[in-house]
């Protein structure tokens, strides 16, 4: 980076968290520090929603996926439209009118302490870990451009995003947070155009799209149904719609966004705004990394995106077969680039036969490169078993730092940066409120004062903030960190999601049966998983299955040996929301 | 509360069937330029 690039990105990072800080000075009570005292309009909720979940792993690893995989990530959102509809009607006035802090909260008077116990455990649980991945993702941008040991600068990373969330609470967040989607958006426009200006000047944007798609990247919808296809248009639509309704409704890092809302009208728009909005931003993103691709066929892209793992294969006993795999590579890019040139002036003379010929030619070239790719991989693993073989993470910033102009790249980095600490600032307040109020206040200092719940949220969010960055540490184990994060997050929105329905829509099942329902739901989830009995999208659809069906199943069960307990059978529930709970169960 | 009137549009229930139309409109054309650019 130059001196340029640098003053952009610290310019960039320095004003949007004083703008914050200064937004949230004045901070006196719980209420303020975790959900800004609910006064926020609708498009503060919609971008600080967006924010939240669009992680630096949003524009680290959506590219390369875009790059290495084609569109067809994009059918992974298509249930989060319809997901903000269902939110919008049953979530949303369910959770305002009882002025919880946290979704957990509504759990312990619908059904018992047990059940909201255990849904936050489980929440707490992933989101640490989630929170961890997003941390770890900027720190490999730290590392790869100061030349630094990924664990310094993760170390460095985590601790700016909690000194930053300790101080300014949910109110920050989301004043940070609507700045940093603003350039994001642009950052965002700019960076697609720029690689298109980068082609050669015979190849226009349509051709561009042309060579991603004959070489199979245009990939954007796959009717066909298939469980253990991860990306179809029904594992989107369906497992996507319950993964998105899980996160949403019941992930307190998201909850805790739409909670700010100043009404019920308010936290809706906000929700509607992501519904409309977030297809048409991932499809750009996704669409970037479809457009390097194209680019890297005029331009030869190197054998090994991860330079840290180059480096040491070029000083080992392998130099040589790695630099025969690099000739290699640089033979085919001489051939495909001869395809592609062959390609576009079919394109342009209309010429069916010659396109479809070129087409094979290119499927067959890249099914070449894909090969050398592997062998790449086999020959850095022979070099070192531990060596970290997946470098879809790194397509991207590669791009970035070498190919585009000074200023966008600081840019660029600064958005990757602001992404980061939206979301790890959301998953971090999110966790301290569910610490404090699921579990410090209910059962820890059940009359303290405002001042001590402020205090313990704060140090709560220190606390959560160093876990965060021990799972940081061995993120780079998980491979591609957006389908880590998604894939960790399916593992239990299913089972949590299950527990909520029920107690929206099953009136009659209480909580004993839930409870159970819930654990063996849990313990089904992970053994599907670990013995890969079916794509990740697929596991929040039959976690939250086998909960419904299993609770009901089980209340009938106790209900024929008479000892059925009624819903809300635990009448200990928190004085803090019995009286605001017992106003929405008599409605 | 739940009744509290939509600041743009007319009723809840049309905002809620724009955001499912937007979405079938994608679908479709994202199908579509599956088949035009593969």
């Amino acid at each position: 980076m130059t001196w340029i690039d640098w003053i952009v990105l610290c310019v960039t990072l320095v004003s949007i968290i004083l703008y914050g800080v200064w937004k949230s000075r004045g901070m006196r009570t719980i209420e303020s520090f975790l959900l800004a005292d609910r006064q926020l309009p609708w498009y503060h909720v919609g971008l600080s929603v967006m924010a939240t979940q669009a992680s630096a792993i949003t524009f680290i690893s959506a590219p390369g996926q875009g790059y290495t995989d084609g569109m067809r990530f994009i059918q992974f959102y298509f249930g989060l439209p319809l997901a903000m509809v269902v939110l919008c009607i049953t979530f949303i006035p369910k959770f305002k009118l009882l002025n919880v802090f946290t979704a957990y909260e509504y759990l312990e008077k619908r059904f018992d302490n047990k059940t909201r116990s255990l849904t936050a455990f489980l929440f707490l649980l992933q989101r640490g870990l989630s929170t961890g991945i997003t941390i770890y993702a900027p720190a490999i941008i730290l590392s790869t451009i100061l030349n630094i040991d990924i664990n310094y600068t993760t170390l460095l990373m985590g601790g700016l995003v909690i000194i930053y969330t300790v101080y300014g609470g949910a109110k920050a967040v989301s004043y940070t947070q609507m700045l940093q989607m603003g350039i994001i958006f642009s950052g965002l426009i700019f960076a697609a155009w720029m690689v298109v200006h980068l082609l050669p000047p015979e190849v226009q944007f349509s051709d561009a799209l042309h060579i991603a798609g004959k070489m199979g990247k245009m990939n954007v919808i796959d009717t066909k149904f298939d469980l253990n296809n991860k990306y179809n248009l029904w594992s989107g639509i369906i497992g996507g719609f319950f993964l998105q309704l899980s996160y949403f409704g019941t992930d307190q890092s998201q909850v805790g966004r739409y909670l700010t809302g100043r009404s019920v009208a308010q936290s809706r728009l906000g929700l509607i705004m992501n519904g409309l909005v977030k297809i048409p931003m991932q499809f750009l993103i996704l669409m970037i990394g479809v457009l390097v691709f194209t680019f890297y066929q005029y331009h030869q892209a190197p054998v090994f995106f991860n330079k840290t793992e180059v480096s040491k294969i070029e000083t080992s006993a392998y130099k040589a077969e790695w630099q025969e795999l690099e000739r290699t590579s640089g033979t085919l890019f001489k051939a495909r680039e001869q395809q592609v040139n062959t390609l576009i002036q079919a394109l342009h003379a209309g010429n069916k036969g010659g396109e479809d010929s070129m087409r094979k030619g290119l499927q067959q070239t890249e099914k070449q490169n894909q090969e050398v790719r592997k062998a790449a991989v086999a020959l850095l693993l022979k070099n070192n078993p531990r060596a970290d073989v997946n470098d879809t993470n790194y397509i991207f910033l590669s791009f970035v730092t070498k190919y585009l102009p000074v200023g966008l790249v600081g840019l660029l980095i600064a958005i990757i940066f602001l992404a980061s600490m939206g979301s790890t600032a959301s998953g971090l307040n999110s966790l301290a409120s569910a610490t404090v109020i699921d579990f410090y206040r209910r059962l820890i200092k059940p009359q303290a004062s405002a001042s001590t719940y402020l205090r313990a949220s704060r140090w709560s969010t220190v606390g959560w903030g160093l876990f965060c960055i021990v799972v940081a540490f061995y993120a780079h184990k998980l491979g591609n960190l957006i389908e880590a994060v998604n894939i960790l997050g399916s593992l239990f929105y299913g089972t949590i999601l299950g527990i909520f329905l029920v107690a929206f829509y099953m009136k009659k099942v209480g909580g004993t049966a839930v409870f159970i329902a819930a654990l063996v739901a849990e313990a089904f989830i992970i053994f599907a998983w670990l013995t890969n009995l079916m794509a990740f999208l697929w596991l929040n659809v039959i976690g939250c299955l086998v909960v419904m069906v299993l609770a009901q199943l089980i209340q009938w069960g106790s209900g024929a040996f008479g000892s059925a307990q009624a819903p809300g059978e635990d009448k200990k529930a928190s004085p803090v929301i019995a009286s605001e709970a017992s106003k929405y169960f008599e409605n | 509360m739940s009744d509290e009137k939509p600041p743009v549009g007319k009723s809840w229930g049309r905002l809620y069937t724009l955001v499912i139309a937007v979405l079938a409109g994608l679908i479709v054309l994202f199908y579509f330029f599956t088949r035009y650019f593969s």
